[in-house]
């Protein structure tokens, strides 16, 4: 990037932040819904230092990892399974095209009757979401591999379970990786939206709380942390990337 | 290896293959044997089932009728490895691990491995790119850790098509003779594809024509040329020329046909 355009980049946001803080300040936005950067600052702080955001910010965390873990793990080994053999494909296919296209938050209901309001519920609904995006990614990764490759596994000799480790796996790969980013985003609107509902604590516990009282700057230190946790796990999963993928070129 | 054993007996090789445009038969009554430690050269016009011959050979497609028989059994090896025309070699594995692949499959120990991949990439040129991974390679690079990688697999034979069909004439020319010298240290039974006469006779013990489609056999010729071979000496003898006049001979005539029924198709 041009060094006016870093430039740019990094003084429009602060500039939006001025901005807001001066139509705060002068009276003309309403700072009983919008507040202002300084007065959410203030609460901000406090809330940080005292460990009480980050204890609930920890509980999301908690749910979004075993949520994305239960629901990635089991669709990157199903996707395989259907990528790579027909009959599994035929068999699954329609029902997963028949349920993918449900919002999960519909099921929410009924994933709280089945797992009950505890843990069990909010890992679960991000695990769901997480799960369909990962299998569907992973599954078109490994029918996108170049059929050349699977004639040299074969022509050499590779065992089934060769044919997973050595062709599949890493062919899909980048696709796998496209798949766990997006359901990525995904686990986090799930876990705001389950934690709204019905949580003890966490983040979206939060933001419900602070809008019992209307406590608009609390609501905001939600927000603050959420974009921290996007921009990290985001960040976290390009860095594994580049760690598992070694051979992507650069300028793929 | 025991010497002149018949190494592949072909015997009424058909192949169609039916697709929504309706059937094709891409090769028709092929009867042919080859010999151990034979150089067989395969050419013909493009679309004449060359390479679905390999494949058949490869076990990678089953002959609609006819019978394969591969004769040679060595106990502890491929029966065969082969070198894809396009690029096959995995993105996701370096160099050594690419050329290593045959020898993992099998369950070759890693120390071994790693021996024999060394010895392969050294005499390819390829030792300073071991671990480099393809996409940083040219594509007679790649080329070459594809038939590294075949040989390091020390199959009973060894099935090439096309291999440097791809790449510009002084690389193809340099990978030739690379491809001369390894081979006629082994001398493993080779089957090579090409649609080059120059390279089918520079390289070949005996040279197969093939006609155009249905894919049958017009021709074979013995390359009665002396080993080890100069492929830049070789072009200049009087045999070569003569051989090189027989076969263009068939293969214009096929080639001929193959534009007409285009024309008409």
């Amino acid at each position: 990037m041009r060094a006016e355009a870093r430039i740019l980049s990094f003084f429009s946001p602060a500039l939006l932040l001025v901005l807001w803080e001066v139509l705060a300040r002068a009276g003309l936005v309403d700072i009983r819904v919008f507040s202002s950067p300084s007065r959410i600052l203030e609460t901000f702080l406090p809330v940080l230092f005292s460990g009480e955001l980050l204890y609930h910010t920890w509980v999301s965390v908690r749910r979004i990892i075993l949520g994305f873990l239960a629901g990635a793990i089991p669709g990157v080994l199903l996707g395989l399974s259907m990528g790579l053999f027909p009959l599994v494909r035929a068999a699954l296919e329609p029902m997963v095209a028949i349920t993918f296209p449900i919002p999960k938050l519909a099921v929410m209901p009924m994933i709280i009757l089945i797992f009950g309001l505890g843990e069990a519920s909010k890992v679960f609904t991000v695990a769901i979401g997480v799960f369909y995006l990962v299998l569907i990614n992973t599954m078109s990764g490994v029918l996108n591999i170049d059929k050349i490759y699977l004639d040299v596994a074969k022509n050499f000799g590779a065992s089934r379970w060769n044919f997973y480790r050595t062709v599949a796996l890493p062919g899909a790969l980048p696709m796998i990786f496209a798949g766990l980013k997006l359901g990525m985003g995904t686990a986090l609107i799930l876990i705001v939206a389950a934690e709204l509902t019905a949580a003890q604590a966490g983040l979206g516990d939060w933001i419900w709380r602070a809008y019992d009282m209307f406590d608009i700057e609390r609501m905001f230190t939600s927000l603050i942390m959420l974009t921290v946790l996007g921009y990290l796990f985001a960040n976290a999963l390009d860095l594994l990337e580049r760690w598992v993928i070694p051979w992507k070129s650069p300028h793929a | 290896m025991q010497p002149n054993g018949e190494a592949i007996v072909l015997t009424g090789i058909s192949k169609t293959f039916t697709g929504r445009s309706g059937t094709v038969v891409a090769l028709e009554d092929i009867n042919l044997t080859i010999q151990e430690g034979e150089f067989l050269c395969i050419v013909g016009p493009s679309g004449c089932g060359k390479t679905t011959l390999l494949r058949i050979l490869a076990g990678l497609e089953k002959p609609t009728s006819g019978q394969v028989e591969i004769r040679v059994r060595e106990p502890g090896k491929p029966v065969n490895s082969m070198v894809f025309q396009e690029q096959s070699i995995f993105p996701w594995y370096t160099v050594k691990e690419n050329v290593a692949y045959g020898l993992a499959m099998r369950g070759v120990s890693r120390a071994r491995r790693e021996e024999i991949a060394e010895h392969y990439l050294k005499i390819t040129g390829l030792s300073k790119f071991a671990n480099a991974y393809p996409h940083q390679l040219s594509g007679g690079m790649k080329q070459r850790v594809s038939v590294a990688r075949a040989f390091a697999n020390d199959p009973s034979i060894l099935l090439m098509d096309e291999p440097f069909g791809s790449l510009d004439e002084q690389t193809r020319v340099i990978l030739q003779q690379e491809l001369l010298r390894i081979w006629e240290g082994t001398r493993k039974t080779a089957v090579f594809i090409t649609h080059s006469i120059d390279e089918a006779l520079g390289l070949g013990d005996r040279v197969l024509v093939m006609t155009a489609r249905p894919g049958r056999v017009k021709a074979v010729l013995e390359v009665d040329l002396p080993r080890p071979r100069d492929l830049t000496l070789i072009r200049s003898r009087p045999r070569f020329l003569e051989l090189f006049d027989t076969i263009w001979f068939y293969l214009r005539e096929e080639v001929m046909k193959a534009k007409a029924s285009e024309l008409q198709g």
